[in-house]
Parts: C-alpha cells; structure tokens; sequence
C-alpha cells in the first residue's frame, strides 16, 4: 500500500553522499511534524538515513523497497518533547490493552507513516491534522483511548474531543515510543 | 558532543579526494561544521586545473567504469557542494610557498594558513581525520 507523505524527494540513481546531502536540502522545505519520503536505490542509504535522522534529531520511521525502490519515511523534528500535557484523564502503556477491550477503542493519531510501520493491533488511525474533519467516524459515546509516540499530540487531540462534547476520552501515557508489546506493520 | 569535523588532506589521487569530500559533505549535511587542510600533495584536489583529473592509483585504471556506472558525482562537483554547505577549506601556506603556488592557483573561497590555523579549528573538534 502507498502511504501519504507530505514531501517526496527523488535520490534514485545517486550514490553516497549525495542522498543525504539531498534529504538535508529537502528537509527545509518540510514542516516540523511532516513526513518526507526519500526515494533511493542506494543501499547505503537504509544505514545512512537511519544514522543522519538520529544525528540530526528527526524521527527516522522506516524503510519500505517498492519495485526496486527503497522508501525511507522520516518525520521531521516536532516541538513534540517538552510541551506540557494538560489533559487530565490518563492511562498508562500498560493499562490500555485491559481497558480498552471493554468496549472502547484506541486511536492512534500519528501520521499515517508511523502507524504504518508499528501500531497496536485493533488500533484506529486518524493522524491528528485530520481529527477535526474525521469526528464523524467516532462514537461520543464510546470509551476512546487516544494515542501517538510521546504524548502530546494525543493531549492536543483528547482536548480537541473534549472540547467537540467526547466524554470519555483517556490520553494514554508514555505513547509509542515506550511501547514493549507486539506491534503490527502495515506497510 | 563536539559539532566539528576536522579533516587534513595529504594526498593528491582521485580516491584520496573522494574520501576527502564525501565525508566533508556528508558531515556538513548532519550539521557539523567541518574544515579541510590542504597540504603536500592534497593541494592537489582543490588547484584549478589539478582537480579536474585528479589520477587515478597505478594499476586501477579500469575503476574508472565503476565511477561512471554508480553514477558517483564528479570532484568538481563535490567540491561546490562542499563549499556551498559551508566547508571551510584551508591551504597549507608553506607547502604553497614550496611549490611556487599562490592563492589564484586555487578554486575560490579558500583561506590560506598555516599549521596553527588548523590546529585552532581542530582542538574541539571530534573526529579529526587524515587522509
């Protein structure tokens, strides 16, 4: 399955280091919290993404080889880490899985990307910059457990719902990041 | 965690200057400010004419093919990036004054120093690497 991006850059056909000295350029016209895809044939490029998103301080996803092609996923840096959560309802890791097989639901409101590399299984994607038009595809009345990799998108998203007239809605911490389960791929 | 690379470059093949130059401009692109000493024969990969065929080593001739078909870019054009990343060249003074070379013998853009200049950009530097 192909899976929305907001940026794609094309390295096919280029070798070391020119795949990196791309993405570097292309990740200035990427928003924080975006998604890029970096399309290369360059095997080097699985490591040397991997190795520069973390040096850099970006989110590398994934990589994914479509007809010959490696598709890297990686999410630009976010102001994601040190916001404030100010939703009071919480949960943690552990307690979801129990809670929410009592009739409830998880939504994952990460993008499309990374829950396609790892999502808990049974869990809902909606990425967050799309919640508010999607709310029609929740039950007010449901049990919602709201997720993503560190827990402030879900704070934002639990307010959001709240503030729409959802009330039972959990913001579940750590999120994704600290994740020990099985995780499922859809990629 | 030091953000420099530091980098000298001592020899003159076109294998030297690409070792020299991909780790320059891949370091520049994970944001690392990096500069390269130029001296002895490493003057070689950024002299006007010296760096448009830099050789090749004796005896691998024929890796010229697997240059082309990897589509590797050439040393002219690795060199620009570099400069346009921000690398900061630095040529050898006194191995200019050996061999009769002055600054307009070099591409545009380099500083012209000696041991110490690069010695000051090294000291916090971490790699710092020979070739």
């Amino acid at each position: 399955m192909s899976i929305k991006v907001d940026v794609k850059l094309d390295c096919k056909g280029l070798a070391c280091p020119m795949p990196i000295v791309k993405t570097k350029k292309a990740m200035n016209d990427v928003e924080s919290g975006q998604i890029l895809e970096v399309q290369a044939t360059d095997k080097g490029s699985i490591a040397d993404l991997k190795a520069w998103s973390e040096s850099v301080g970006h989110q590398y996803i994934g990589t994914k080889e479509h007809d010959g092609v490696l598709l890297h996923y990686i999410r630009k840096s976010g102001d994601d880490h040190e916001a404030e959560k100010k939703f009071e309802q919480t949960i943690t890791n552990e307690e979801v899985i129990d809670r929410a097989s009592n009739g409830g639901i998880i939504l994952d409101v990460r993008e499309e990307a990374e829950y396609a590399f790892g999502h808990i299984e049974g869990s809902r994607s909606i990425p967050m910059g799309e919640l508010e038009n999607r709310l029609d595809e929740l039950d007010k009345d449901q049990e919602i457990y709201v997720i993503c990799r560190t827990g402030t998108r879900s704070d934002l998203a639990a307010q959001k719902l709240a503030e729409k007239g959802f009330t039972k809605v959990v913001n579940v911490l750590p999120g994704m990041s600290s994740w020990n389960d099985d995780l499922t791929k859809k990629i | 965690m030091s953000n420099k690379v530091a980098i000298i470059a001592s020899n003159g093949g076109l294998f030297d200057a690409y070792k020299v130059f991909n780790i320059a401009t891949a370091a520049a692109a994970t944001e690392k400010e990096v500069a390269i000493f130029f001296t002895f024969e490493g003057l070689n990969l950024i002299h006007k004419q010296g760096m448009q065929q830099l050789p090749m080593p004796e005896g691998r001739e024929h890796f010229a093919e697997g240059f082309a078909k990897a589509n590797v870019p050439s040393i002219p054009e690795l060199v620009e990036m570099a400069q346009d990343m921000g690398v900061k060249f630095i040529g050898c003074q006194m191995t200019m004054d050996v061999m009769g070379l002055t600054k307009e013998d070099f591409i545009d853009g380099i500083e012209v120093g000696g041991a110490v200049t690069f010695l000051e950009f090294a000291k916090d530097a971490a790699p710092t690497l020979t070739f």
